[in-house]
């Protein structure tokens, strides 16, 4: 093992690291679509009516809340193509890509599921009832008026979710996916496990980065949607 | 894999992974007693404005919060042993870098990292505890130290208790990254049972149920917690 | 007969709120509904609009005629556009400016155009004395003011009536009067109104008729007069003499 830190490494590593951003930013892009759309339906759950369907909602969100995410990865990794040979399909052809989505969607719907509940319940009742007295429907009353405003509560816990998102997403290396991760993981090895600490520190001044944007753009988005709406509640 | 479930090996492999609980556990505690008196000081600093330090502490949770906790580990478990070994060296000292237990990275690892994350969990709520609370305490004549640890902490905590708590689930759940220091956890001993006859499914659906029963208990002893220190709100409500 | 309600009843779990109240209004009406807190007048007003579904009852709006239980959702909203309703907390669009707050219902609900929407908006509030503040979110102004809005954006729908539900009793005691002075000036054009409040010279001055209720019933109805000075029941009485002053009655 070579014994001494050398910055160069650190500087030669970020050009070969960044082109697999994109693998990066696909993979929470598609999470986030997907676990948004599960979460809004977890989140109707919640809110609903059905007592059965509260129940697995929240179930759903405390067992994902309990596991950890390498944990959920590889059981998708590994407990799917079981299941789907069980039933004589083989998927051992399928990209590692799309357990590293499965796992995030799932892992992401939790969190939203979260997210969408309690911003839609920070609207107080009063706001529908002026809608429906003024003569709009319910559905343009949620439409024009409930979801606006819950949106506008809903973007900074939606950036620290997505955040999270980001992060735990570095674990899909473990797994053999090739994003920002995976790639460093390559250069070490080629290294022949030398320099490993230069690479890592690359690796972290990347996401750093990233994430700093990321909470500057929604602190910008929230700035730009929050009109009429430093006060919630004045009474 | 076709012909199912291994329930032998389910059984005995669950008892395998719930023996990484101890370790587990011990990581949590002993990051949980160094992060949170050092996270309360540094959320005081940050609260109170003290010029370099404030600033360090800010720089440091944006640094812990924005980069994924399995880096930091690689980062650390790379850095300290070249760090230790110039130490050795230089003071003559007769050991070796490799005979530290990983369990010592982990401390240091973890401790750095829920630190960085209870600093921001109580800079938040100390800011919801009114500047009155702390002037009327010293109106009746308590010293800064007692204001503290009679009125402004206990009513710190009871805000702070339901993020302490979702803190340490996550810290429960980011120990089973301590396989990338070659810790004998949960993960990595019921990884190791199933590297024999493949049986990777039965062992991730164990490691998973450990996983839920500890943190679903840890998440019921908080809840207790809280409704204990809850008491003095329920006259308010 | 403008509004006729017959029989409602509402029960919350095993706590029976309105025990059969009978309600006519004519055209031109402005009758104020009194009583103690938990009588159930809150609980009427929001009957009526179908904010709360009424467990029993019957009700004839002009040309409509409905069961408040099983109403379907086509007559709730047509009955929900001839009645317009004041909330106790306002209840303003918080993502919508003054002006947007009343033009809402009219562009939204009742497919005006946007033009013509906007001008009979900036005119309600006008007449509320805001013309200073088109463009100003809720969050910007007094509670005095927004509930100044929610009376334009009820009174800019121009609806057959208008349902106020203790508009002033979220204010603070110095901004009771700018509310009370524009219901009036509403009142005196002729603007059909139900009122639930606590204010006893809007009731002695404004109104037409009074409503003393309680318990879920209504106990005794007339003029102001009728009312304040010659009051039959004795549990009108009571309520009177502990909400009025002792020498209230010689200044009327």
């Amino acid at each position: 093992m070579e014994k001494y830190f050398d910055v160069t490494y650190i500087v030669e590593s970020l050009p070969m690291l960044l082109p697999f951003l994109k693998v990066t930013f696909l993979v929470a892009g598609l999470s986030v679509l997907f676990g948004t759309l599960l979460g809004f339906i977890l989140a109707a759950m919640k809110i609903g009516n059905s007592k059965i369907a509260k129940k697995i909602a929240y179930g759903y969100t405390t067992i994902l809340r309990c596991t950890p995410s390498i944990v959920l990865l590889f059981l998708t990794y590994y407990g799917i193509p079981a299941i789907a040979g069980n039933f004589g399909v083989n998927i051992n052809d399928v990209d590692k890509i799309v357990f590293v989505v499965i796992t995030f969607s799932l892992q992401f719907a939790a969190a939203m599921s979260e997210v969408i509940r309690t911003s839609y319940e920070s609207i107080d009742k009063g706001q529908f009832e002026a809608a429906v007295s003024v003569g709009l429907s319910p559905s343009q009353a949620y439409r024009r008026i409930i979801f606006p405003q819950a949106f506008v509560v809903a973007l900074p816990n939606f950036g620290n979710s997505l955040l999270e998102l980001m992060k735990e997403g570095a674990l899909a290396y473990t797994i053999g996916l090739i994003d920002i991760m995976g790639k460093a993981e390559l250069i070490i090895g080629a290294n022949y496990n030398t320099h490993a600490l230069e690479i890592y520190l690359a690796l972290a001044v990347i996401y750093w980065i990233l994430s700093i944007a990321i909470e500057q753009l929604f602190l910008k988005l929230e700035k730009v949607f929050s009109k009429g709406k430093q006060v919630i509640k004045t009474t | 894999m076709s012909e199912g479930l291994n329930y032998q090996f389910l059984v005995d492999t669950f008892f395998v992974a719930l023996s990484g609980v101890p370790i587990a556990l011990i990581i949590t505690i002993v990051s949980l007693l160094i992060a949170l008196p050092l996270g309360f000081l540094l959320a005081l600093t940050r609260i109170n404005r003290i010029p370099v330090l404030n600033r360090f502490a800010q720089i440091y949770v944006s640094f812990v919060r924005g980069t994924p906790v399995i880096i930091q580990i690689f980062i650390i478990y790379s850095s300290v042993p070249l760090l230790l070994a110039s130490i050795f060296e230089k003071y003559n000292i007769n050991m070796n870098v490799y005979d530290v237990n990983p369990i010592w990275y982990a401390f240091i690892v973890f401790s750095l990292n829920t630190t960085a994350i209870l600093i921001e969990v109580f800079r938040s709520a100390l800011s919801t505890v009114s500047k009155g609370q702390l002037e009327a305490a010293y109106s009746v004549g308590l010293t800064n130290v007692q204001a503290f640890r009679r009125i402004i902490i206990p009513q710190t905590l009871v805000v702070a208790l339901p993020n302490i708590c979702t803190a340490t689930v996550n810290l429960i759940k980011a120990t089973s990254l301590g396989y990338a220091m070659s810790l004998q956890e949960i993960t990595l001993r019921a990884k190791v049972a199933a590297n024999v006859g493949y049986n990777y499914v039965e062992a991730y659906i164990d490691i998973f149920l450990v996983y839920l029963i500890l943190c679903s208990l840890v998440e019921y002893l908080f809840k207790l917690y809280e409704k204990r220190l809850r008491r003095y709100k329920a006259v308010n409500v | 007969m403008m509004l006729e309600i017959t029989n409602i009843h509402k029960s919350f779990g095993n706590n029976e709120i309105l025990k059969g109240v009978d309600l006519q209004i004519d055209k031109g009406d402005v009758v104020v509904i009194l009583g103690p807190s938990g009588s159930g007048k809150t609980t009427l007003l929001r009957c009526i609009n179908f904010l709360e579904k009424a467990d029993q009852g019957h009700a004839i709006f002009g040309d409509i005629d409905v069961n408040l239980k099983t109403a379907s959702k086509k007559q709730i909203h047509e009955i929900r556009q001839k009645v317009a309703f004041v909330f106790q907390n306002y209840n303003l669009f918080n993502n919508k400016t003054a002006l947007e707050n009343v033009t809402e219902g009219l562009i939204i609900g009742r497919k005006v155009a946007k033009d013509e929407a906007i001008e009979i908006g900036k005119k309600a509030l006008d007449k509320v004395g805001l013309a200073e503040k088109y463009h100003a979110y809720p969050s910007e102004l007094s509670g005095g003011q927004q509930q100044r809005v929610g009376i334009a954006r009820a009174v800019a729908l121009n609806p057959d009536i208008i349902l106020f539900d203790e508009p002033t009793s979220a204010l603070d005691p110095e901004l009771v009067g700018e509310v009370l002075t524009v219901m009036k000036n509403i009142a005196n054009e002729g603007t059909t109104m139900l009122v639930v409040t606590h204010e006893m010279s809007f009731a002695k001055d404004v109104a037409n008729r009074v409503i003393f209720m309680d318990a879920g019933v209504v106990v005794e109805e007339g003029t102001p007069k009728d009312i304040f000075v010659n009051p039959k029941e004795e549990r009108t009485k009571k309520f009177l003499k502990r909400v009025l002053p002792e020498d209230y009655i010689f200044y009327i």
